[in-house]
């Protein structure tokens, strides 16, 4: 049987309808946050702060907000639909039609990852409202966002099969994700990091997001974005195939 | 014809519990076929695995022709599933639900959209279009399953306890609406406590009981193996009747209370003119005469309760 594009752009549909008539829970807590770091970060402290990279502190900051809000919605919007539809088990109406597993898992993340680049873009937006904003290299800034979305979208979906509770999901948000995000480069230079810092800081895929991203908007970027947007690539790719495999093994949702 | 269902040798076990205990069961295309069952009987289980809710663990599962694993995409656009529990996404307006399972089935919006319409109608509650299911009364809820189920046309359309906590005239409404359907060609798989229910709906009901099919029958050929009362009201209170149950084996027992005559047996119905035949040669005046038929409720407590213990029987009619 072929792909079943109608089928996909009804689930795909579905998906963002979810997010767009909830903009109080999807898009104005992102809104708000961000308003507040670039008040606080960019403006009060930012003027206290010398030029990093070359670029004042709060043009510095903005590809990691950036980043840090559209991977968490892409990963909320997945990790939350599919465990909320499998808590009261909606997920069935999926489940028993006739699409294959690989729309199912295709439409689940694209859908994530249109809120990721929306609250990215949002994101940005905010940043240009305090300073002006350009953006040097806009086919990387696309590659980055692109996969930075479509990855942690996948990833999502893993958390919601996985999560037998709410407060998981909350506890790999709170204690996984930000954690990973903050240590990943948004707010300092890994050159004001002791070396052996620096070492073990490569290790957190964070710094390859947060400065492809930032290589994207301001040119500058920490390690080689080639390499970085290759990695990343190939770690979509293989997030998104486990993502598969768990929806035809039915791992979280059937007996 | 070709079989809607074919199901061979089909095992489920969950840790040392077998829900599903070598099921063999075959559901002729355009039939009415009923599952009865107690409690725990392996009923829910069975039907999860034809639309891939549950893997089985053995054995083989079709659906006209299609294995429910290796060909699922085939077996479950032909399936319209009506489950007990009310599994509906409740962000948005039913309307909308039913346009997107449409779409999963790969009708397009503008047909999804007309069918809506017309499905809603069907079951009556097309003013409430524009609701969230959590704002629906249980009846209604009830009939938005079914709308739920209809909304792709389904070839076989599967009912689990569809009727389950409905008032009397929402149940034969309902009824009708499933009976149209079946008339129309639609092969009903259909899953009820309610044994009047199958005794009413269906040409063949399979009896489950502990994941094992007890028996596969019509009700009218189940009923026959239970036994009927035939009743006599006698104008006098005769000193002796003749021995029926010594004149035919299909007698079970003989009551007489005064000029009241109870003549228990299988297949009451040909039984009695044998009985009225011989109280009159006997020179008995006959003032009434009762056929006390075995309901299949009956017929199913018998045949389930050697199950009791593994499962709770818990049958109920109207």
């Amino acid at each position: 049987m072929r792909f079943d594009s109608t089928g996909f752009l009804a689930l795909l549909r579905r998906e963002v309808l979810r997010f767009l008539r909830r903009p109080r829970n999807t898009f104005l807590p992102p809104f708000i946050t961000n308003v507040l770091y670039f008040s606080v970060f960019g403006v009060i402290l930012g003027e206290r702060i010398n030029e990093i990279a070359g670029v004042p502190y709060i043009l510095f900051i903005l590809p990691g907000l950036v980043v840090l809000g559209a991977i968490s919605n892409a990963f909320e919007n997945t990790s939350f639909n599919i465990f909320h539809g499998r808590w009261n088990r909606y997920i069935e109406e999926v489940l028993t039609s006739p699409l294959s597993y690989q729309t199912m898992v295709g439409a689940y993340v694209l859908a994530a990852a249109i809120r990721g680049a929306i609250v990215g873009i949002l994101i940005a937006l905010i940043g240009a409202f305090f300073t002006a904003v350009g953006v040097v290299q806009p086919l990387y800034l696309v590659a980055f966002g692109v996969v930075i979305t479509t990855l942690f979208a996948s990833l999502g979906v893993i958390a919601g099969l996985w999560a037998d509770d709410f407060d998981d999901l909350t506890m790999l948000n709170q204690f996984i994700l930000r954690p990973l995000v903050f240590f990943g480069g948004v707010f300092y230079s890994l050159n004001e990091l002791p070396e052996t810092v620096q070492q073990v800081s490569l290790l957190n895929p964070m710094i390859y997001m947060v400065n492809g991203v930032r290589y994207g908007f301001l040119g500058v970027s920490e390690v080689d974005p080639n390499a970085s947007l290759a990695v990343l690539s190939a770690l979509t790719v293989a997030v998104l195939g486990l993502d598969i495999a768990l929806f035809q093994r039915g791992y979280g949702l059937t007996d | 014809m070709e079989s809607a269902i074919e199901i061979r040798d089909l095992r489920k076990s969950y840790g040392d519990v077998q829900a599903l205990d070598g099921v063999d069961l075959t559901v002729p295309e355009g039939s009415f076929f009923g599952l009865l069952g107690p409690n725990g009987a392996g009923k829910t289980t069975f039907i999860n695995v034809l639309v891939g809710l549950v893997r089985g663990t053995d054995g083989d599962a079709r659906v006209f022709g299609h294995d429910v694993q290796e060909e699922y995409r085939e077996v479950r656009d032909r399936i319209g599933l009506a489950p007990q529990e009310f599994n509906v996404d409740r962000f948005f307006p039913i309307r909308e639900v039913l346009e997107h399972k449409a779409g999963y089935h790969g009708i397009p919006k503008a047909r999804a959209s007309e069918r809506t319409e017309e499905v809603l109608k069907r079951v009556g509650i097309y003013d409430k279009r524009d609701t969230r299911f959590d704002w629906l009364s249980g009846g209604m809820k009830r009939r938005f399953m079914l709308a739920r189920a209809l909304i792709t046309e389904p070839d076989l359309l599967i009912l689990d306890e569809p009727t389950a906590g409905v008032d009397v005239q929402l149940r034969h409404e309902l009824w009708e609406t499933i009976i149209d359907l079946n008339q129309r060609g639609t092969t009903i798989l259909l899953t009820t406590h309610y044994i009047e229910e199958a005794e009413r709906l269906c040409d063949e009901v399979a009896i489950l009981d502990s994941g094992r099919v007890l028996d596969v029958a019509s009700p009218e050929e189940l009923m026959d193996r239970g036994t009927d009362d035939v009743v006599v009201q006698l104008r006098e209170e005769p000193t002796a009747v003749p021995d029926f149950a010594a004149l035919d084996e299909r007698v079970d027992a003989v009551e007489l209370d005064g000029t009241r005559l109870v003549v228990t047996a299988r297949q009451g119905g040909l039984v009695a003119p044998d009985v009225v035949r011989r109280l009159d040669d006997a020179g008995h005046e006959i003032v009434d005469l009762e056929i006390q038929r075995t309901s299949l409720e009956e017929v199913f407590v018998e045949m389930t309760r050697a199950g009791e213990g593994r499962a709770t029987p818990e049958v109920s009619s109207q």
